[in-house]
C-alpha cells in the first residue's frame, strides 16, 4: 500500500501553484491521476519517484519510508525500486532493444526475466534493433518492459500513450493491463483520456490546480454520478453519417464498434475523435449466451 | 434526444428499484423506473431538479385521447411539423412542456394519416426514460 | 629541416589532449548539471582563453612559475618540478589555453541530452558514475570527438603561450609554430614553407574528418 502526502510550491506557466496531494493506494490497484495539463499530475508522479523534491511530505510504501521531510528521510530514486515509463520513452539510443533491457538488470539478477517480458510484450523480432528505428508503439513496449526488469512493486506511467494513435493505444492498454495483473503491480497512470481511464483504472484522483478535487471509481466519477443509465461505456466517435431524417454515429468502445442513432441537435456539438458515453437503461439490452 | 427539466415529486423504492416521478409542468408528470435507489444515486431526492431524457424512437403517437394501452406517460400534443423520409419520419410535436420529437415508420405515418396541426397523444414507456443531474 | 619540432608538437598535442579529456568530462558534467551560484564564474574562467591574447596567459604563467616567485620556488624545491622553459610547463600552458575547446563541446553535448535519459537510468538503480559512462558519454560521441579534435588542433597551432612560457629550446620546447617563426627570421623560407605546409595539411585533414563523421557521412564507422 502506498500512503503519500506531498506539498510543494510549483512554478508553472500560469504562475505559482501549490501542490497539496494526499494519496492512499492499495496494493494491486490501478490508479489514474486525471486532470488538465498543469494540474500537477506529472509533478506528483515525479515526487513519488524521487525525481523531484517535495517542500514537505511523507511517502510510505508497505511500511518502508521513502520520504519524510520532518525526519530528513529522502530515499534516492535508485533505491525506491519502482518502474517508471516516461512520456518520451527515454530509451537509451546507444543500446539495442536487448541492451536497453539488460542495462536494467541488477547485479546477479536472473536474466530469465528479460525473456519473460520480451514474450509478454512481443519484442522477439525487435531485440537487435536500435531504438531510433522503432515506431512509437514499439518504443513504448520496450520502455514498459525495461521498467519491469527489476520486478518493481510499483509502476508509474506518465501519459505513456498520448503520442500514439487510437488503435495502437488500445493495444498498448491491453499490454499494460496484462503486465499489471501478471506481476501484481500497483500502477499509477497519468492520463487525461476518459476512455482509457474507464477501461484501465480501479480508482481515479482528479487533480485541479494542485489539489485533489474528486476521487473514486472512474465510472462513478465520469458517468453514474450524473446519469441514471446502467448500461454505460466510454468511447470515441469514429464516424457520423446522415441517413434519411436521422444520423448514425459510430462509436469505438474498447475494441468494439457500436452504432447509435442520433438527431441533428445532438450531433451539432459532436466531431470525429470526440469522447462520448454510450448509455442505455438496464431494461433495454438483451443477453444472449455465447455457446462455447 | 428529448430533454426536459423538472423536479422529483415522488420516489417509490423496492429493493434496488425505484419508481421516480418528475414534475415537468403543472399538468405533466413523467414516471420512470430505475435500477438505483436514493442510497446509490445522490441525485434521487424529492424536490431535486433533474433532467429527464428519452430518445425520439421511443416516443409513441396515438390519435385516440384515452387509448387503452400499457404506457403510463401520456402528454397531449399538436403535430407541428412532419419530415418524411423513405423509411422513417420525424414528427415535431407541440406540448405543454415544449417541443417533443418522435421518430416513427413512414408506413405508419401514412396509415394513420398523420398531418400537421392534428391533435394527438404522445406516450413514453417508463423504462425508456433516463434521469440526469 | 629537422623532425624534432614536429615530433615535439605531436607529443605536446597528444599529452595535452589526454589530460584535457580527463579533466574536461567531470568539469563539463558539473557545468551542464550544476545549479551552483559560482557556475557563471567557472564558466567565464574556462572560456577566458577564447578571447584573451595568448601572450597574456603566457605572461602570467611565466611570472607565477618563475623560480624567483613563491609558487615557482616551492614547486621546484618540494616537488622538483620546473615549469618554466620545460615540456611540463608547455603542457600546463596548453591545457589551460585549450580548455574551452574541450569543455564547451562536451558541456553542450550533455546539456542537449534529454534529462529523462539520466532519470531513467537512476530509476533503473544505476549510480551517477555508471549513468555518465554507460548512458551519457556514449550518446555524445560527436561532441567528444569535436572536443578531442579541436583541443588537439588548437594545441598544435598555439604560439604565444608556448613562446612565453617555454621559450625556444630545441628538442624541449621548440614546437613547429616556433620553428616556423625561427626559419622566417633566418630567411630560410623553404624550411618555413615545409613546416607550414605540414601543419596546414594535417589540420585540414583532421578537421575535415570531424565534419565528415559528425555530419553522418561516416557514421557507420563510429559506433
Amino acid at each position: 500500500m502506498i500512503e503519500a502526502y506531498v506539498h510543494k510550491k510549483l512554478h508553472t506557466a500560469n504562475g505559482e501553484m501549490l501542490l497539496d496531494i494526499q494519496l492512499r493506494i492499495e496494493k494491486g490497484q490501478f490508479v489514474t491521476l486525471y486532470g488538465s495539463s498543469g494540474a500537477g499530475k506529472t509533478s506528483t508522479l515525479r515526487i513519488l519517484a524521487g525525481l523531484l523534491s517535495a517542500d514537505k511530505g511523507k511517502i510510505v510504501l508497505n511500511g518502508n519510508t521513502w520520504l519524510d521531510t520532518d525526519n530528513k528521510i529522502d530515499i534516492t530514486p535508485q533505491k525506491r525500486r519502482i518502474g517508471y515509463v516516461f512520456q518520451d520513452y527515454a530509451l537509451f539510443p546507444n543500446m539495442t532493444v536487448r541492451k536497453n533491457l539488460e542495462y536494467a538488470l541488477e547485479k546477479g539478477q536472473d536474466k530469465n526475466i528479460i525473456k519473460e517480458l520480451v514474450d509478454i510484450v512481443e519484442l522477439e523480432d525487435l531485440q537487435d534493433r536500435n531504438p531510433e528505428t522503432l515506431s512509437g508503439g514499439q518504443k513504448q513496449r520496450v520502455a514498459l518492459a525495461r521498467a519491469l526488469v527489476r520486478t518493481p512493486e510499483v509502476l508509474l506511467l506518465d501519459e505513456p500513450l498520448s503520442a500514439l494513435d487510437q488503435k495502437m493505444r488500445s493495444k498498448l492498454q491491453d499490454y499494460i493491463l496484462k503486465l499489471h495483473k501478471q506481476y501484481n503491480l500497483t500502477t499509477i497512470l497519468v492520463s487525461h483520456d476518459v476512455g482509457e481511464i474507464v477501461k484501465m483504472s480501479d480508482k481515479i484522483y482528479c487533480l485541479e490546480d494542485g489539489i485533489i478535487s474528486r476521487e473514486g471509481n472512474p465510472i462513478t466519477i465520469f458517468t453514474n454520478d450524473r446519469l441514471s443509465g446502467k448500461f454505460q461505456f466510454a468511447g470515441e466517435v469514429i464516424a457520423i453519417v446522415q441517413e434519411e431524417v436521422i444520423y448514425i454515429v459510430t462509436v469505438l468502445v474498447g475494441n468494439n464498434v457500436v452504432k447509435v442513432i442520433a438527431q441533428e441537435s445532438e450531433i451539432e456539438n459532436l466531431a470525429i475523435g470526440d469522447k462520448v458515453i454510450v448509455a442505455s437503461k438496464a431494461f433495454n439490452p438483451v443477453l444472449v449466451k455465447v455457446e462455447e | 434526444m428529448n430533454v426536459f427539466s423538472g423536479h422529483i415529486s415522488d420516489i417509490q423504492v423496492n429493493k434496488s428499484l425505484s419508481m421516480v416521478s418528475v414534475r415537468i409542468s403543472e399538468r405533466v408528470e413523467l414516471k420512470t423506473i430505475l435500477v438505483e435507489t436514493p442510497e446509490t444515486a445522490s441525485y434521487l431526492s424529492v424536490g431535486n431538479i433533474v433532467n429527464v431524457l428519452f430518445k425520439e424512437t421511443e416516443v409513441i403517437i396515438s390519435k385516440e385521447e384515452y387509448p387503452l394501452i400499457s404506457v403510463q406517460n401520456k402528454i397531449k400534443a399538436t403535430i407541428e411539423e412532419v419530415k418524411k423520409g423513405l423509411l422513417l419520419s420525424k414528427l415535431t410535436l407541440k406540448t405543454e412542456i415544449g417541443a417533443v420529437a418522435s421518430l416513427i415508420a413512414t408506413e405508419v405515418l401514412d396509415e394513420m394519416a398523420l398531418t400537421e396541426n392534428q391533435e394527438v397523444i404522445v406516450m413514453v414507456k417508463i423504462n425508456e426514460i433516463m434521469i440526469s443531474r | 629541416m629537422a623532425w624534432g619540432p614536429i615530433i615535439l608538437t605531436a607529443k605536446l598535442a597528444l599529452v595535452t589532449t589526454i589530460i584535457l579529456l580527463v579533466i574536461s568530462v567531470p568539469l563539463a558534467y558539473w557545468l551542464a548539471y550544476s545549479k551552483s551560484r559560482i557556475k557563471p564564474v567557472v564558466e567565464t574562467l574556462v572560456s577566458m582563453p577564447l578571447v584573451l591574447p595568448p601572450t597574456v596567459l603566457g605572461f602570467y604563467l611565466l611570472i607565477a612559475f618563475s623560480p624567483g616567485n613563491a609558487l615557482g620556488s616551492w614547486l621546484q624545491d618540494w616537488l622538483g618540478i620546473r615549469l618554466i622553459f620545460s615540456f611540463s610547463g608547455l603542457v600546463l600552458g596548453s591545457v589551460i589555453y585549450s580548455l574551452p575547446f574541450m569543455v564547451n563541446p562536451i558541456q553542450s553535448g550533455l546539456a542537449s541530452l534529454p534529462t529523462s535519459l539520466t532519470e531513467a537510468s537512476y530509476i533503473l538503480g544505476k549510480s551517477k558514475i555508471k549513468t555518465l559512462f554507460s548512458v551519457l558519454l556514449p550518446n555524445i560521441k560527436p561532441s567528444l570527438l569535436t572536443g578531442i579534435v579541436l583541443a588537439f588542433a588548437h594545441t598544435v597551432g598555439e604560439f604565444g603561450v608556448v613562446l612565453m612560457i617555454g621559450g625556444n629550446i630545441p628538442e624541449k620546447t621548440k614546437v613547429v609554430s616556433i620553428a616556423i617563426y625561427d626559419e622566417v627570421e633566418a630567411l630560410n623560407y623553404d624550411n618555413a614553407n615545409t613546416y607550414s605546409l605540414i601543419l596546414f595539411i594535417t589540420t585540414f585533414l583532421v578537421l575535415l574528418s570531424v565534419y565528415l563523421i559528425n555530419g553522418g557521412h561516416l557514421k557507420r564507422f563510429w559506433k
